[in-house]
This record gives C-alpha cells, structure tokens and sequence, in this order.
C-alpha cells in the first residue's frame, strides 16, 4: 500500500496528462522510487491509477530498462559496457565490481546494499567507463575510485 | 484503380490494396506471418518480401504494407527477395524448438508451410535456443510460448480487434513473451480465436489437443447454434466425435472469428449421456418400430379426442426443414395444432421483428461497423449475441457513440469490449432522424409497441432473436397462424402434445400427455414421453438455419450419427449370444453403434406417411429458392427473397 | 570564435539565466516576436542549411514545410534528447552548461510551426540536464519569454519534460512518440511520417537537442551568418563532436562544420592518448561505418563523410588505436544493439543475436570460413527491417568487412584474436 499523500500526488500528475496513459512512466518511476522495485502490488496500484489493466502496465515495465521487475539492493549498481567505455577497459571494472562485491551480474550483495547490473551507454563517453550507483553517476573509473564510491555510497542515505 | 505487373502477370485492383493481396488475387501467395486481412498492418515479421523491379519504389519491398500502385512491377521470385524471405524463415528456426511432432498444430501450421516453402533446411546458427516458462491460461487454451515466432498477431487480435486487456506482450528484443500478468483464465470471451489467428502451435485448443492432425478431420461448413447472429463454424470431428470448432471466414456475419461458446461449448455433441436409441415404454426399439408407435398413438388420440386437441411443438433450434414439414405434420394428423413458441411473450417479440424487419431497414454488419451511434436496447449482448459486441468496438475505435437503454443492471454489460453511456430510455439517445444509427435489442418478450417504435426512428434495426433460429419460427409462426403453447394449454385448446426438438417447462407439462418425443438432447418431456425418437444434432445433420437478420445459412453433416469411438462401451465389441468374449472378436455389424439418430425433418416424414399422407420434401413451393443455397457462400438475407410475406 | 552552441559555456557550472541574456540570449526570440512571421523564421531556417544533429541529417527547414498548417487540431514539436547512442554524450554537455538556447530554440520552432504545447523528451540518467531545463523554464516564464502570452504577444507557448527510463529505440522517432503517449515504444511504420500524423495522430516534428538549440543564433544573426560558419561550402554551422576512445583529452567540442578529423583529434583533443597510432574510428556514433587514417584530412560535415561511405551522424567520434581489436569491438557494439532491439521485426530481433553468436565466435577463435559469408548476408539483408535501428547496427560491421576483412579472417585462420 502506498501512503495516502503518494497516491494524491500521482493522482495529480494522471490528471494533469492529456491522456492517462502519458503518465505511465512517472507513475513507475515514483512507485519503484517507493518500494525499492517495481512490485506486483505496485504494477496494480499504477494500473488503478492510470485506468489501465495490470498486464497493460507489465508490458510497459517490462520495457524499460530502469524499471525493475525483480527485488534489488538498496543501491542499483549500473556499469556501462557499451563501446567508448569497452575502450576504457570496463571489462576490468566489471571485473572488479564482481570481485568486490561477490556477485555476479544481476546479483544482490549478501547484506542487501547493492545489485550490479550492466547498462547501456550512459551519456558519459568522455567519462569513461562509468558506472552509475543509485541513480548518481560516477566516470573516469579506477578501482581505487570503485572502493571509494562504494564505501561513500554505502553510508550515504 | 492501379495497374501493376507481378510475376508478368497484369493486375488491376482496387486503391489501398496491398501488393500482397493484390498478387493474392490473381493467385499467387506470397510468405506471410503477420499479415491478418483482419488485423492493421504490423510489416513486422518480413517474410512477405518481394523486389519491385520498376516503377514508383524500387528494390526489396514488404508486400503486406506496400500500398499497390500504377506503374509497379512486381517480381515475387526475384533470387533477392527469395533470399530475404529464406533468412526469415531461417532467424525464426534460430530459437524455434521444431517440436512437430508433438505440437498439435502440426498439419495446419503456417510455419510449417512457410519453412517448407521457404527452402530453409540446413541450420547454420551454433548457438543454444532460448526458452521460455508457459502460463497456466484456463481450461479453453494451452500455451507454448518456445513455438512463437513473434508475429504479434495474437496481441493485435485481443488487445486492438477484440478489446481485451488481460493479454499482451511483454519484455523486447530477443525476450518478447505474450502472455498474461499472472497465470489465470483468459477474460475475453473471444479468447479462443488465438488458436485460429496464430500461424504457429502457441496456442493450440486445450479441450481437443492431441486427438487427431488436420488431415484425420472430417468436417464441414457448419452455422453455429448457440445464439442468433449464426456464425460460421467449421466442426472438427474424428472418429463421430467433435473435436475442436474453429471459425470459418464469412465477411457478412462473423468476419474471421467467433466466440468462445461457439468453440469451446461442445461437450453436448459427445455426450456419451446422450439418448440415441428409439424407445418405447422404456424399453429400447428399433427406429421403425418407435415411429410406427407413435403415428399410432397421434392416430388413436386424434380419434378419440380430435385433432385440434394436439399439437405439434417445435422449437427455435429445429431446423428451418424441420420447422417446415412439422406443420405438415400437424395436417397429416387431420388438423392439429402446430407450436414454433412455448412463451406467448418469445413469440410476440419474435414474431413483430420478423414483421417489423425489411431489407432497408434490417442492419447488415457493416451498417454496424460503420454506424455513427449505436444504442442497445436493455440487452445483455455478450449473452444473447456475443459477435455482435465486436462489430459495434469498431464503430466506436472509428468514434461512434454507444449507449446502454435501460440495460446498467443486466450483468454482462461490465464485459462490453467498448465504451458506452447509460441511458434510461430511448428518447435519451440524441439521434437526429437515425441517419447511421443503429438500435440493436432482443426481439424475445419485447413489447410490440417498443418495437415498432424503434423501427419508427429510421435508424437500422437489429433485433437479436430468441434461439438460433428464431426468425424461421417466426415465420413459420405467422404462415401457420401457430399459437404459443402457454396460451393454448391455459385456454385449455390442446390436451396432448407431439415435440420435435422442444424444451417444453416442467408448468406446460404437467397439464399435457406427451403422445412421443423426438430430440438429440435428455429432459423433463424424453422423460414424460412413452415413445423416443432420437434425432441428430447440427452436426450430424444438413438443415438451414436464419439469423436475426433475416439472413438464410446451410450447414452440413459434418459427421455421421453415433457414439464417438473413444470410449464406446465394450458391449459394442462382445457377442449378445456368447457370453465370454471370443479372440480376436467376430461380431458382425453394418451399423454404428449409436447411430440411431435420424434428422428430425425426416422423422416427421415418416411420421406423415404413416399417418397416410404423401412423401415430403422440406424446401418446396416458396422455399424451393433456398435449396440451392451455397453452404461456403455468404448465405442469403430472405427479406430480399420476399418469404417473409 | 563566436560559434552558437558553446559560446555560453562556463566550466563546470551552468550558465545563469542572466548571463545567457547579457550575452545575447532571447534576441533571436525578440527579433522574431518584434516583426517576423511564422514564416519568416521557418525560411531563416532553411536558408541557413542547418541539418537535423540526430543522426540522420535531415535538413530542419524542409521537415518543418511538411508540417501541414490547415489542419484542425493541435500540432506538436519533440524535442529529443534520448541520446543513448553509445560515444554519443553532446546533448547533455550541451545542457548541462546552458538549457537556454535549447529554450529559446524551442520557443522560435514552435512559433514558426503553430505549435501550442512541445515536450522535451530526456533519457533516465540525464537528470542534472532535466533540472536545468526545469529550471531555466520557469526563469523563461517568469520573464514573459515562455508560457502565456509571450512578450505580450498573442502568443502562448507550454513546454513540458518527458523523463524516460532508458531505452534506446525510445530515440528513433516514431518510438519516441509512442512513448510519450505512454505506449510500448516500438516504431510506427512510416509513411504516414510524424510530420503528418504523429503525437496523438497529430502532425509533430521531432528534432534533436543540438538541432533546435542553433535556432536562436540563426534567428539572430540571419541565415547566411550561420552558413558562413562552416569551414566547407557546402557546409552550414557548427557542430557538436564529442569524442571517445583512445585521445589524449577526451571532450565534447564545438567546431565549425567541415573540421577535418585530424584536426578534431589533435587539435580539440591533444592527440592520440599515450602516443599510440590511429588506426580507425567511429565518427558520428555506434551506427556508423569506421573511418581510417587515410581519412585523417577529411572534413568532417554531411555529404564529405558519406562520400567516404560513413556518416556523420551524431558527432560521437570513438577513437581507436592499433591495440584495439575491431572484432571486439564490433561485437561490444552488436551486444548493444541486439540488446537495445524493441523486438518488433524478425531480422533485428534474430539477426543481431545471430550476429553476436558469430563474432563471439570468431573472437574466441572458433570461427569459420563460412562465418563471412553470413555476416555479409547480415550486412545486407538487415537493411530491411521495420526501423533504422538494424541498418544502423549494420553499419560498424560493414565497416569491419569491408576495411578490416584481413583482420576477421586472421582471427579465423590463426583460431584467436592475434591482439590478445
Ligand atoms: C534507433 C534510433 C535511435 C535514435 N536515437 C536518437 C537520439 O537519441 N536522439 C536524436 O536526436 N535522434 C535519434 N534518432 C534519430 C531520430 O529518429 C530523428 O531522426 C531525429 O531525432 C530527428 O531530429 P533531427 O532532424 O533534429 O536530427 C534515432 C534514430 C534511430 C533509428
Ligand atoms: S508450431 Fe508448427 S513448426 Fe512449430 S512445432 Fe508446431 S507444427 Fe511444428
Ligand atoms: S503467440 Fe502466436 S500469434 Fe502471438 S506472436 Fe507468437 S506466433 Fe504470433
Ligand atoms: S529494426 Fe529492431 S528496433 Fe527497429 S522495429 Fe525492428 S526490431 Fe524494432
Ligand atoms: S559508452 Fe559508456 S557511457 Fe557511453
Ligand atoms: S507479412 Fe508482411 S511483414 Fe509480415
């Protein structure tokens, strides 16, 4: 269930669409924002709120790839693995993420903190490789630097 | 009106038409997957892939979405587009699981066809087929999703054509699925059309999987008998039982599809339950012996209590045939009653659409597809006439205005595949002059008055009839001057009864003798009856039937009368005189077991010439017309014949 | 040099809104307001040569004219801002150092199309971009410069932010429309082209970020100002190179149109990263063919680049070095292209895995003779597919076969990468 002033505020933004349906995105997005992922309950909570069915939502999830279908960490771990940060040697930081963090791709560290999945190109070629955690995007990756981003990343709220 | 060139061939077809149907009209098929006359254009799987050597567009062309055009020459055979459409078929086997044998669409599968045709036998790919995980989706479908070949036909069907919400396709790229949110029952009641619209085995007909392939069926052109509208059917049948019920194309009824009930309602038809011997006081008979009783029995009571103290009782699932010779029946008896209605109010509405209805007035599908507003009158449409619900979707995807008379409570209404406004009466709806309005309403225990007001509106008129044949009783009705049998029996006018295919209630009964009973179906009047006749279903059967429209249809035996061979009692295989059964068996016989059954027409022919009348045929004097109906035609409106009058 | 996209930059910060107007920010937009027609400013466009910075070039002006204007209903302008082509990041440096031109571009493109209500459409990870435009759009309204009766005009002008969640395909077009209308964003079949029918069946244009952004500098400065930027004279305006891979200062820069590519890596980039050798790259974002040091002194600008069998198209120049393995990294850009598929037709949905089977294949030394054989059918036939995302994905590998053939069979004749 999602509290009562969630619930007004998308209700707003539906209402605000010129067609139900344009705000489909937002709604998963500030659900998925509330509960971690995108939950069953939560596919039907946006479906009663945009009047659609509950597989009309599914369908549109299951697109995207920043709408999570499945549990994960508390942080989203997205390293890019896409062309200009092959360049860089991802493939090395990708490594390390998984070492580091005892997972594989898509897996959730044992403590619940972190998921790491791989992403497409972020927009931060010059950057590169970079990685995204919990929605906040770090280039110009080192191991070094992974260690640091994690540790701050784990304590920052 | 384009001129093009495909194969050499010249052509001339109408603007908007495809390539591929343009070079379908003169023959020749081109690979298809996605392409559905009935579905909007997707061009998403590429098979239909032709090169266009000259004119407008040049070069390697999808078929399905190329509109035809003056000037275009068309090659289908081009070694380029032969090359496309043979990667096609190869990126589709790359995951297909090439499970023919035990998929049951084997035989009827457009894949199949395709990759034969397409000339793909060597696999190239080294790498693993994906899989996927199938969804439990009721009792009606079986799903495999490994089989798809991601046409989107089926979610343009459920979702675009027949407004359903409860499946789609989920997922991208090499992961799309098409299933349901969660495992559950198919809401629509059209659901069961995903196993005709699918070209591959996805979606294979849960109640009659692995019974027989394509080419063990017998079938043929049938009219489904659930309801009015009078949808084409094709009956699959094996070995005397049906096994499957799919659609059959008729552009002026159903389109391509039909409902659910059409389908999947046909547990009746196999019944093993169902009664097939003649009986007398019980006892099972011979055929000749039951009739030769019951022409007695009628003989003995018209003697003793005059002929217009019987009548003979029909219904609106007997065949326009069996309507015909049961009033000749009623006159080989010397002048007995003759009943098509049980329910005084049935008759009344049903016999006032049949009057009311004429060819300008009477709306043909398309009038109801194209309509502008549409208002149904106080009609629980997916019960008394389901196709009709997606004729009237697509008037309203094309924007007209549908509103709900009096019908909020009816409880069906909440399934209505569009949108619609409640109204309380008629008046309500802001119509001006009908102009491309269309009322649509149950004629059965409407009043007259209502009726005639509405056909008053200028608006065409649908009036759904009670029972898949209730224009002919109608009619039947009107040329015999038939009574109801509720009023007759309460006027204490009729004593006894003779019922052919009639469901009359338990209330009627008990103030009446059932003199015989002829029916292919168990109830309260087969157990009244001292004398049974079995008679054949529609599919056991050839007859006629009329739909609301006034629209005259023929459906053919699709199978012989008798039990089904799976299951048939050991009794049938043994020896009446041995009593342990010999190795291998030697018992003789000539007929089926079970197949007793006569069409009830014919039933009542032997009836009438035992009771000293001549030999009859049912489509004679003004009905001769419809004995050369077409039974793979379009079926024909009779308003147009003048055999309403 | 006073070229229009950068010229307002600060480093590492944002511009103010009061900055970008004391620079000559919103001229173009009262220049227009104060005396020009609708007309007019559609005509300074295609007068000026400014060609559509999404990739596919399209000259702006004429996709505007297809815009029907006696239609009833509402018309629309997108923006697009999906940009996740992989070595393609101009767009969000754009805005993340100044969302106002893009503001004012919008403004003028909507007064010129008779367009009542655009939406900006931004990728999930642009967010600093989307609050700035947020941002910049509220400062813009308040000054009478957006929303309800622009520089008291009759004018009233809504823009809107569409913030997405990541997919490629939402980029193409069509896709985008779909999207914004909250369906699944597979590609509508074209014709009908959105100019036509579009957002909610009505005409739309969509233009990319950079595109729309040049419009208050042509407004301002006249057509032939803008033309006259480029280096080549066929050329018009600037452009956008943001640059990857193996340069010494790997940067987003603005250059005149027909800047030659050695001067993009040495002089806007320092050079080759670690003294290593060009040995090819990627110009205009993973959809194009590769160009090699033969094409070290080409202008870099539409036709110049096409002619050279490549293209342009977005300004993502990703830099290659002789360590470099371009199998590798043709198959690294497949993998993106077979994942980032809608699913739609069955050559990109089948063919790219099929693709990506080969060359991991062939990296891996397993390949085999008839391996090229396939991928040139590939190359060819994934051109008839539902959209440009296929041909798009194609285009890399074209690349590889046709440049770097020796290169693929090494891998299959010696069974492994000769770089590793
Ligand atoms: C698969 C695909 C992805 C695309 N992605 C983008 C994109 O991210 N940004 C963009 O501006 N154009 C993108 N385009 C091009 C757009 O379809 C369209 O041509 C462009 O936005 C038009 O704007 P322009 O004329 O200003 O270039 C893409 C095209 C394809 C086929
Ligand atoms: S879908 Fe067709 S090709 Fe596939 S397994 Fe079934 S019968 Fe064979
Ligand atoms: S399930 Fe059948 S109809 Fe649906 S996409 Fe797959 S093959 Fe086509
Ligand atoms: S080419 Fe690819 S992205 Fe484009 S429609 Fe086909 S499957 Fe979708
Ligand atoms: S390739 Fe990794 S951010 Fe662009
Ligand atoms: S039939 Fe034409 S693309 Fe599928």
């Amino acid at each position: 269930m999602i509290p009562e002033t969630l619930k007004k505020s998308l209700q707003a933004r539906v209402a605000s669409a010129i067609t139900a349906r344009e705000a489909a995105v937002d709604v998963m997005k500030e659900l998925q924002a509330h509960y971690g992922w995108l939950t069953d309950e939560a596919v039907q909570e946006a479906a009663a709120l945009l009047g659609l069915s509950p597989l009309q939502v599914e369908e549109l999830a299951t697109f995207y790839e920043m709408i999570y279908r499945r549990p994960v960490g508390k942080k989203v771990i997205h390293v890019c693995d896409s062309i200009s940060c092959w360049c860089a040697d991802c493939d090395k930081i990708i490594q390390y993420l998984k070492d580091k963090l005892g997972v594989g791709l898509g897996g959730t560290t044992a403590d619940g903190m972190f998921t790491l999945l791989p992403c497409c190109c972020m927009g931060m070629c010059g950057d590169s490789p970079a990685m995204s955690v919990g929605g906040v995007p770090y280039g110009r990756l080192t191991p070094e630097l992974v260690d640091e981003i994690l540790e701050a990343e784990r304590h920052k709220v | 009106m384009p001129k093009l060139i495909i194969d050499d061939i010249p052509v001339e077809v109408a603007p908007g038409t495809s390539v591929l149907e343009a070079a379908r009209s003169v023959g020749i098929t081109i690979p298809h997957f996605c392409y559905h006359p009935a579905l909007a254009i997707a061009a998403a799987c590429r098979l239909c892939a032709v090169k266009l050597l000259d004119g407008p567009v040049k070069g390697i062309q999808m078929s399905c979405a190329l509109p035809a055009q003056d000037g275009m020459v068309v090659s289908t055979t081009d070694p380029e587009a032969l090359k496309m459409r043979a990667l096609v078929i190869e990126w589709l086997m790359l995951n297909h699981p090439h499970d023919c044998p035990v998929c049951d669409e084997g035989g009827e599968c457009l894949l199949q066809d395709f990759t034969i045709a397409g000339g793909h036998s060597r696999r190239r790919y080294q790498g693993k087929k994906r899989t996927f995980q199938n969804q439990y989706l009721g009792e009606g479908i079986h799903h495999e999703m490994n089989r798809c070949i991601e046409c989107y036909r089926c979610v343009r069907f459920y979702q675009d054509y027949a407004g359903g919400t409860d499946f789609g396709v989920m997922g991208s790229a090499g992961r799309v699925y098409f299933g349901r949110f969660q495992e559950g029952a198919l809401e629509s009641p059209f659901s069961g059309n995903l196993v005709d619209i699918c070209p591959t085995g996805v979606f294979t007909d849960k109640t009659g999987r692995f019974r027989a392939r394509y080419w063990d069926y017998q079938f043929a052109p049938s009219i489904c008998q659930h309801c009015s509208v009078g949808c084409n059917t094709s009956p699959q049948n094996f070995q005397r039982e049906t096994i499957k019920i799919v659609g059959r194309r008729n552009d002026q009824v159903n389109g391509w599809f039909i409902c659910d009930r059409a389908r999947f309602d046909k547990g009746y038809l196999n019944d093993p339950q169902r009664p097939r011997e003649p009986r007398l006081d019980g006892a099972t008979c011979g055929y000749d012996v039951a009739v030769d009783a019951a022409a007695k029995s009628i003989a003995e009571f018209v003697r003793n209590n005059g002929a217009d103290k019987l009548a003979l009782v029909g219904s609106t699932r007997l065949s326009l045939e069996g309507m015909i010779v049961l009033a000749q029946v009623a006159e080989a008896a010397g002048g007995a009653k003759v009943c098509y209605f049980d329910d005084a109010g049935l008759q009344q509405g049903s016999l006032a659409a049949a009057k009311l209805l004429h060819e300008e007035n009477a709306a043909y599908v398309k009038d109801i597809e194209q309509a502008q507003w549409i208002a149904l009158h106080a009609l629980d449409l997916m019960e008394e006439g389901p196709m009709l619900a997606l004729a009237v979707r697509k008037a309203f995807l094309a924007g007209a205005q549908i509103f709900l008379v009096a019908g909020d409570t009816l409880p069906a209404c909440k399934a209505l595949p569009f949108k619609y406004t409640s109204v309380e009466t008629l008046d309500q709806v802001p119509f001006e002059g009908g102009g491309k309005g269309v009322i649509i309403c149950g004629a059965g225990s409407k009043d007259p008055e209502l009726l005639a007001e509405m056909a008053s509106s200028g608006a065409k008129l649908v009036m759904l009839q009670p029972g898949p044949n209730g224009f002919a009783a109608a009619l039947l009705t009107q040329q015999h001057a038939a009574g109801p049998l509720a009023e007759l029996v309460a006027a204490r006018q009729v004593q006894a009864v003779v019922c052919f295919e009639a469901d009359v209630p338990q209330t009627l009964l008990s103030d009446l003798e059932v003199l015989a009973n002829a029916d292919w179906r168990r109830g309260a009047v087969e157990a009244k009856a001292p004398i049974f006749l079995p008679t054949t279903t529609w599919a056991e059967s050839d007859g006629t039937a009329i739909n609301y429209e006034g629209r005259a249809q023929r459906f053919e035996r699709s199978r012989v009368a008798g039990l089904p061979l799976k299951g048939l009692d050991p009794k049938y295989y043994g020896s009446a005189t041995e009593a342990v059964t010999l190795h291998p068996p030697r018992v003789h016989r000539k007929d089926v077991p079970g197949g007793a059954e006569r069409d009830a027409w014919q039933v009542m022919a032997q009836l009438i010439e035992r009771l000293g009348g001549e030999p009859v045929e049912p489509l004679t004097g003004k009905w001769r017309a419809l004995k050369s109906l077409d039974p793979e035609g379009e079926g024909v409106r009779i308003l147009e014949m003048g055999l309403g009058e | 040099m006073d070229l229009p996209l950068f010229r307002h930059n600060r480093p590492n910060r944002v511009v103010t809104f009061d900055e970008y107007r004391e620079e000559g920010g919103f001229e173009g937009l009262k220049k227009a307001f104060s005396g020009m027609s609708p007309n007019d400013v559609q005509q300074a466009v295609l007068d000026s040569g400014l060609r559509g910075r999404g990739g596919a070039g399209f000259a702006t002006g004429r996709k505007w004219s297809f815009v029907p204007r006696d239609l009833p209903g509402p018309r629309w302008l997108i923006c697009n801002c999906d940009e996740m082509e992989p070595g393609t990041y101009k767009d969000r440096v754009l805005l993340e150092h100044n969302p106002y031109s893009l503001i004012e571009g919008m403004t003028l493109a909507c007064y010129a199309l008779g367009v009542r209500h655009a939406f900006i459409f931004i990728r999930k990870g642009y967010e600093k971009a989307a609050a700035n435009l947020a941002r910049g759009m509220e400062e813009a309204k308040k000054a009478g410069l957006l929303g309800e009766h622009i520089l008291g005009s009759e004018h009233s002008i809504e823009l809107d932010l569409h913030l997405s969640a990541g997919r490629y395909i939402c980029g193409e077009e069509t896709a985008l429309i779909n999207a914004l209308e909250g369906k699944r964003p597979n590609p509508r079949s074209k014709p009908p082209f959105p100019a036509i029918k579009g957002l909610w069946q009505g005409p739309t244009v969509v233009n990319n970020v950079e595109t729309l952004a040049n419009v208050p500098a042509i407004v301002a400065n006249g057509a032939a100002w803008f033309k006259g930027l480029a280096l080549n004279p066929e050329g018009a305006g600037s452009k956008l190179f943001c640059v990857s891979g193996s340069v010494k200062n790997r940067a987003c820069v603005e250059l005149p149109i027909g800047t030659t590519l050695g001067d993009i890596i040495d002089g806007a980039c320092g050079g080759m990263r670690d003294g290593k050798k060009f040995k090819a790259c990627i110009p205009g974002g993973a959809s194009t063919q590769f160009l090699k040091p033969e094409h070290w002194n080409l202008p870099m600008d539409y036709d110049t680049v096409a002619k050279a069998g490549s293209r342009l198209g977005s300004g993502g120049v990703i830099v290659f070095d002789e360590g470099h393995c371009l199998v590798e990294a043709t198959l690294n850009l497949i993998n993106f292209f077979a994942r980032e598929s809608c699913g739609w037709c069955t050559p990109c949905r089948e063919g790219l895995p099929y693709v990506k089977e080969i060359l991991t294949r062939i990296e891996n030394g397993r390949g085999e003779e008839d391996d090229i054989t396939i991928l040139r059918e590939h190359v060819k036939y994934l051109n008839y597919t539902f959209c440009a995302l296929a041909p798009g994905a194609m285009a890399p590998l074209d690349g590889l076969l046709r440049d770097f053939e020796d290169e693929v069979r090494d891998h299959i004749v010696k069974k492994k990468c000769p770089l590793k």
